[in-house]
């Protein structure tokens, strides 16, 4: 079931109902909102349901297992295999295809005949991000940071439908202890949510939709019959499209999931005003940073092991998670280049420390030249996201120098604001945000739904007809 | 196996410590009855805001009780609305954000812009050929003219005829329009856009690929059925707008490559598809100028059925989607060349024209 649909207008006007009556009681409160969300998630394909439910019972025997074990290194054995158990369907819905093929091509043209069979294996939506979710709540029961919970918490902290398809990653102390401190129906944050909800539809809706089909689809269709310019601004456009689109929808789970009472973390903080890739990092899809740096990157030992095993840690990490976004090789290349960010920038903060490199200066202009290379380096590596392979980014990137004399027809003003208000949007202050919601959140339930339908009836107005699906979806 | 960590009897509001960091706590909270009412009444005036728009589409959707229920509730609602001149007010105001209400809710956005029409000149352009002739040679400073429609999967090998066809001797337009079909011309009128088209652009070579929506009942533009889906006149009728449409594809002396419909993983669908395609390949056979490329069989399995994976040689390549239906990247890329080797075949297309 896709946010913006009348399915979904439809099935949480229901949830919302139940959710707030049977709040004071919650074995049937626990019990209601698993089948809901287990219903939105049957939405896309009955089968999925199996796969969630399997999922939650192969992380709860884990974390059992684990939780009773006291001796050290049986302890992180069973961890071991718990981890294993919980990521082994995510390894096989996601590469089983990538491996098969390029393991039997590999093969052949060493001279071998290997025949594993060509089944295709379909990826079920959602899989990635609440696998990831999974392997936190074992681990962090391996690590004492969380006691294990109750069945019912368990399935209800993978299964909660505003983070279910696409995130936030939520841990399990962010999110457990929400399930059983029952909310307060009397404070619901409806004109923060509301913002969050609209902006997030705006923004997907309206500008991702927009720019796709406007400059993004053909530039990356086909770079070769594109100009200099528009192969610039489509890889500008499609940042500003993932950005949009991905965050729109994290802003909707998270505004959801505030109407019903829950905080979830937030998941971008203005990405692309960041001044060098590491910030970007801490701003960009921040649950699945921090998840990679706390149980993959930390675990690997982080940069504690000296300057060569920190890079080593870093390319591992980030090649790892090009590979979570899917299973091609440009996703590797994407994670990889990232990685090769990383290790420059650690490379040059460890000389900067030591004073062999001198410090920028703090001034306004040098923060805004900072900006600008940490978004163009940002840009190079989604042309690899974005592509459906390194060649054609290849090919892309190269016609952003070659083809300066060529007409520039998808270069539109529509275009050009469109890309501007997705930009502009990471450099508007807080403050007058939160004062317009403050102002909004005075008005009584009959006006705030009258504003409320007519800036929802101008995005969908604005918006191409029909309902495209969100990008990371896929993952 | 009691493992929770709370007593939910000692569960209470919550009260947070600290004020969130989100600026909520300067702002006025409302209590859950409010909020329902507010997402009542936000949902319901969107809905008679939209109600005009929400009823073209639902008269776009495949018969059904989702269309039907969808009319019948949307149906009353439009009628006052138009009565009371809300429709128009409404219309008005989709016209001023750029959405024309009258337009036909497939839409033509998403397609190439097609150029003026070409100069004429009469001779390399047989008319009313009696037998397939061959493409014309093209040069530089006179390009082939290839076109792509159809539906979505016309879309993937239209992105990827670009790249197949070289620049310098072909322009491709893409004309493929996501969700359409020969079925329903209610929803979207191929037949008009495909003259429009031949009329605009003259096109040399016309690569047709639709049908993946058309298990549906034939459909008038003006929303009269002709044939029911399922029914025994179907067969024929649906043969015969194919006919019609690649009559109009090759009107001005161009060339139709129809490509076919691959199977799709869902066995149950496959013998509708069959009947398509035979449908496809009897019009092909019947007329001058028009091919039909067997989709079918040069992506089955060694068995005949469906596979996701295409072998050239021992050299395996995922080439089909999750959705067991469209191509992926690289799938529509061997289609395409499949096609242009095919094209070679039946029409002489100029070798150099694409990257063999």
């Amino acid at each position: 079931m896709l946010f913006p649909t009348t399915d979904f207008a439809i099935f949480f006007c229901l949830v919302f109902l139940g959710h707030w009556w049977l709040n004071h009681n919650a074995r049937a409160w626990k019990a209601f909102m698993i089948a809901a969300s287990y219903v939105f998630y049957g939405w896309w394909n009955w089968r999925y349901v199996f796969l969630l439910a399997g999922v939650s019972v192969i992380t709860q025997l884990a974390a059992i297992a684990v939780s009773r074990q006291h001796q050290p290194r049986r302890r992180m054995t069973v961890m071991g295999l718990g981890v294993a158990a919980t990521i082994a369907p995510l390894v096989y819905f996601k590469y089983y295809g990538f491996f098969t093929v390029n393991v039997t091509n590999a093969a052949t043209s060493l001279g071998l005949h290997v025949a594993p069979p060509l089944i295709q294996v379909v990826l079920p939506v959602g899989v990635s991000f609440y696998t990831f979710m999974a392997i936190s709540y074992v681990v962090d029961i391996y690590r004492g940071d969380f006691e294990l919970s109750s069945w019912s918490d368990l399935f209800l902290y993978l299964s909660f439908f505003p983070h279910l398809v696409a995130g936030p990653i939520v841990r399990p102390n962010e999110l457990i202890p929400q399930l059983d401190i029952r909310r307060d129906p009397r404070h619901i944050d409806v004109a923060g949510a509301a913002w969050l909800i609209l902006g997030g539809l705006f923004k997907k809706v309206v500008i991702a939709n927009y720019l796709a089909g406007a400059i993004v689809d053909p530039v990356f269709g086909d770079p070769a019959r594109h100009s200099s310019p528009e192969a610039i601004l489509g890889i500008v456009a499609y940042a500003v499209q993932i950005y949009c689109d991905f965050s729109g929808y994290t802003d909707i789970a998270i505004g959801v999931a505030k109407v019903l009472g829950f905080r979830f973390p937030q998941n971008f903080d203005r990405p692309y005003s960041a001044r060098s890739v590491q910030e970007f990092w801490r701003r960009w899809h921040m649950t699945l940073s921090r998840w990679l740096r706390d149980y993959l990157y930390i675990p690997l030992g982080g940069n504690r092991r000296g300057n060569g095993r920190t890079y080593v840690n870093l390319m591992i990490t980030m090649l790892l998670g090009g590979l979570w976004h899917g299973a091609a090789w440009h996703f590797v290349a994407w994670g990889g280049l990232h990685g090769v960010y990383l290790s420059v920038g650690h490379w040059k903060q460890g000389k900067r420390e030591t004073g062999r490199l001198a410090e920028p200066p703090d001034t306004t202009l040098v923060h805004w030249m900072q900006r600008l290379a940490t978004f163009t380096l940002v840009c190079i590596a989604w042309t690899l996201f974005r592509a459906d392979s390194v060649a054609t980014a290849l090919t892309l990137l190269g016609r952003t120098i070659t083809a300066w004399s060529e007409p520039s027809p998808l270069i539109t003003i529509p275009v050009i604001l469109a890309i501007g208000a997705g930009l502009v949007t990471q450099f508007v202050p807080h403050g007058p945000a939160d004062r317009l919601k403050g102002a909004v959140s005075n008005l009584r339930p009959v006006p705030l739904g009258i504003a409320i339908a007519v800036v929802l009836f101008v995005i969908t107005t604005l918006g191409p007809r029909g309902v495209a699906p969100f990008i990371y979806f896929q993952f | 196996m009691a493992t929770g960590t709370k007593d939910p009897a000692t569960e209470q509001p919550r009260s947070d410590a600290a004020p969130p960091a989100d600026g909520s706590s300067r702002r006025h909270a409302m209590p859950a009855g409010r909020v329902l009412v507010t997402i009542l009444v936000g949902l319901v005036v969107w809905a008679l805001l939209y109600a005009p728009e929400l009823k073209r589409s639902s008269e776009a959707q495949p018969e059904g009780l989702r269309r039907t229920v969808s009319l019948a509730v949307l149906g009353p609602v439009v009628w006052v609305e138009d009565r009371l001149g809300v429709t128009r007010l409404i219309d008005n105001a989709s016209s001023a954000f750029g959405r024309h209400p009258n337009e036909a809710v497939g839409g033509d956005d998403a397609v190439d812009p097609l150029p003026p029409t070409p100069p004429d000149t009469g001779h390399d352009r047989p008319r009313q050929p009696r037998r397939d002739t061959d493409l014309r040679v093209p040069s530089a400073s006179n390009p082939l003219r290839v076109v792509v429609v159809g539906d979505s999967l016309a879309q993937g090998i239209g992105t990827f005829a670009e790249r197949v066809f070289r620049p310098n001797l072909v322009n491709v337009f893409r004309e493929g329009k996501i969700s359409t079909g020969l079925s329903r011309e209610d929803f979207y009128n191929w037949p008009a856009r495909m003259r429009y088209i031949v009329h605009q652009a003259r096109p040399d070579l016309t690569i047709v690929m639709i049908g993946e929506n058309d298990a549906q009942s034939l459909v008038t533009p003006d929303g009269d059925t002709v044939a029911v889906v399922g029914t025994t006149g179907f067969p024929a009728a649906y043969e015969e707008r194919a006919r019609e449409f690649a009559k109009i594809a090759t009107s001005q002396g161009g060339h139709v490559i129809w490509v076919g419909l691959p199977q799709p993983r869902d066995t149950r669908r496959w013998d509708f598809i069959g009947r398509q395609n035979r449908a496809f390949a009897d019009a092909a056979a019947e007329l001058p100028n028009v091919a039909f490329f067997d989709t079918w069989s040069a992506f089955a399995a060694p068995d005949g059925g469906y596979t996701a994976y295409y072998r050239d040689g021992s050299h395996v390549t995922l080439v089909r989607t999750d959705d067991g239906v469209h191509f992926n990247a690289d799938g529509y890329t061997i289609l395409m060349h499949l096609i242009a080797d095919f094209a070679q075949e039946q029409f002489q297309l100029d070798p150099r024209t694409y990257e063999g």
